[in-house]
């Protein structure tokens, strides 16, 4: 007789150790990737909820292992894409782009410097934070923004919260906006009239799924219930 | 005709959707409060193997091409609720059987709500849609209405799930074509990327559907259905030959697989097949509702744009 325990059957076996090799997590993540999953809050010692394409962390190839602390520097290839968290602060940085997440100096709890490329991100209520880009610097608080930018202009939406922005070359360009749902998307440009670099721009690129993914990741849920459907592409209507 | 019946009921889905104080003097904030969500715009070109919806000898080949232009607001009621209203306006081009192409102005106004804005939460939705369809041919003109209710969720971050139930009822100027049935169906979205989504259906109607048939097979086309008046009247829209439009009780089954390509966020190339199988409920003997299925197959492309 065969002792309780013992492994008589070699199928049993081979599932086992199947099992032991991770075939299953692998395939639960190959899963996840095609298909997605229910964002929640990222255990602690998780950073990155989603990686695609070639994405590295101060040079290294990202995985769904790396950490990301203050003071690394985030990269995406073209074809890229990293959704992750920091502290209380999550983000979805598309293709193309560079940021630098600083050491915060004091009074600030997060310093972001978005060199190029796009980024949505959230932060937490109260929490003092500053993203410099190409051509402005942004003083936020509790809030959720979307940033593209290059050497010629910055595009920055204040999706909900409070923001202070400051054109880089002109310091007569200023504006405070207090939005509560995309009320007030602007451009930032690097050359500009005295007081005049600072114009309204259409409402791009990011949507309110989006916003309500990175705010999970954290813990959170967006100011909003309903997201706006003409921020994603027109669908058919059904006959 | 059956108006008298139907216009309560869809008055009684309007009702559902307005404002609780609509008196004169909230009526004007009401209608400030309208977000206004701008113009869609969608040209199609559909070919479809049996416009007829009659069985595998009559059924008869064509394509469309379709226009539909549409304007909506959304009205915020509470923090959990909102309104919104869509009027549209379209027309529909058949190449072979003209007697098919129509033109069509129509209203839909939804109510949802959604207990949270966290990720994951459902939205629950009641609607109501009616239209006024003007055809080539005399017949079908009338109207046509819908309401029901609707349930939408995300189910992971790629994929998202539909589901609805409706009541659809049309009135033609013939009473062939006043038809009422049920549809139940689910649909699921995945998307693979942020401009790229595979959408998928499965729909089952149950109720009144309307078949053309020739008139030189009468043995098989009164089998279909009782010939008293008013299920049966020869169909205007088409003039290759003698052909009768019948109404009769019918399970569809209605699949679709479908492709959304979007060139950033006002443009959209959209690619579908839409597959229905239907089946009679009611036939009368000799015939048997394995001998009056018909299928219908629909491929589409579309291009979608908001303005």
């Amino acid at each position: 007789m065969i002792p309780l325990g013992e492994l008589d059957d070699p199928r049993r076996r081979i599932l086992i150790q199947a099992l032991a090799a991770g075939f299953f997590s692998s395939a639960g993540s190959a899963a996840a990737q095609l298909f997605g999953k229910a964002p929640g809050k990222l255990p602690p010692g998780q950073s990155i909820y989603r990686v695609s394409g070639r994405v590295t962390v101060n040079s290294q190839e990202a995985t769904l292992q790396t950490r990301i602390v203050p003071g690394d520097t985030v990269e995406t290839a073209p074809n890229g894409e990293v959704i992750f968290a920091v502290a209380e602060e999550a983000f979805l940085l598309r293709g193309g782009s560079r940021m630098l997440i600083e050491k915060p100096p004091s009074g600030l709890t997060t310093a972001l410097r978005l060199v190029t490329g796009k980024v949505l991100s959230v932060f937490g209520r109260g929490r003092p934070t500053r993203i410099v880009t190409s051509t402005s610097t942004i003083g936020i608080r509790g809030t959720g923004v979307y940033a593209e930018t290059d050497p010629e202009q910055t595009y920055f939406c204040t999706c909900y919260g409070i923001a202070d922005i400051a054109a880089n070359n002109d310091p007569s360009s200023r504006e405070t906006v207090s939005a509560s749902h995309h009320d007030k998307p602007l451009y930032i440009l690097a050359k500009g009239k005295a007081g005049g670099a600072i114009r309204r721009a259409p409402f791009i690129n990011h949507t309110d799924q989006e916003l309500a993914l990175i705010e999970a990741l954290v813990g959170r849920t967006p100011p909003f219930v309903f997201p706006v459907d003409t921020y994603n592409a027109p669908r058919r209507d059904y006959p | 005709m059956r108006r008298g019946e139907i216009i309560p009921s869809v008055a009684a889905g309007l009702a559902l959707l307005a404002p609780g104080p609509a008196h004169a003097a909230g009526y004007s904030e009401f209608l400030d409060s309208l977000q206004f969500r701008g113009f869609r715009a969608e040209a199609s070109y559909t070919t479809d193997d049996n416009v007829t919806r009659a069985p595998a000898g009559d059924a008869l080949r064509d394509r469309m091409l379709g226009v539909r232009v549409s304007a909506g607001g959304v009205i915020p009621l509470s923090t959990r609720t909102r309104a919104a209203v869509q009027g549209y306006v379209g027309t529909q081009r058949f190449s072979t059987y003209t007697g098919l192409s129509n033109n069509f102005i129509g209203a839909q106004g939804d109510f949802s709500f959604r207990p949270s804005g966290e990720f994951g939460a459902p939205t629950y939705g009641v609607f109501v849609r009616t239209a006024k369809e003007e055809y080539e041919s005399t017949l079908r003109d009338g109207y046509r209405h819908a309401f029901g209710a609707t349930v939408q969720k995300p189910l992971t971050d790629r994929v998202q799930l539909l589901g609805a139930l409706a009541r659809n009822i049309t009135d033609g100027k013939s009473a062939v074509f006043d038809t009422r049935n049920t549809s139940l169906r689910g649909s699921a979205d995945w998307s693979l990327g942020r401009w790229d989504t595979v959408y998928l259906g499965a729909e089952y109607r149950s109720g009144d559907s309307v078949s053309t048939v020739s008139r030189n097979d009468p043995i098989r086309t009164l089998g279909f259905v009782n010939t008293a008046s008013p299920n049966i009247i020869q169909d205007d829209a088409f003039t290759d030959t003698t052909r009768d439009a019948y109404r009769l009780k019918a399970h569809t089954l209605i699949a679709t697989l479908g492709y959304n390509r979007a060139f950033g966020e006002g443009h959209a190339l959209d690619v579908s097949w839409r597959r229905a199988q239907s089946s009679v409920q009611n036939a009368v003997a000799p015939a048997s509702g394995s001998d009056l299925s018909y299928t219908v197959n629909q491929i589409s492309v579309a291009y979608l744009g908001r303005f």
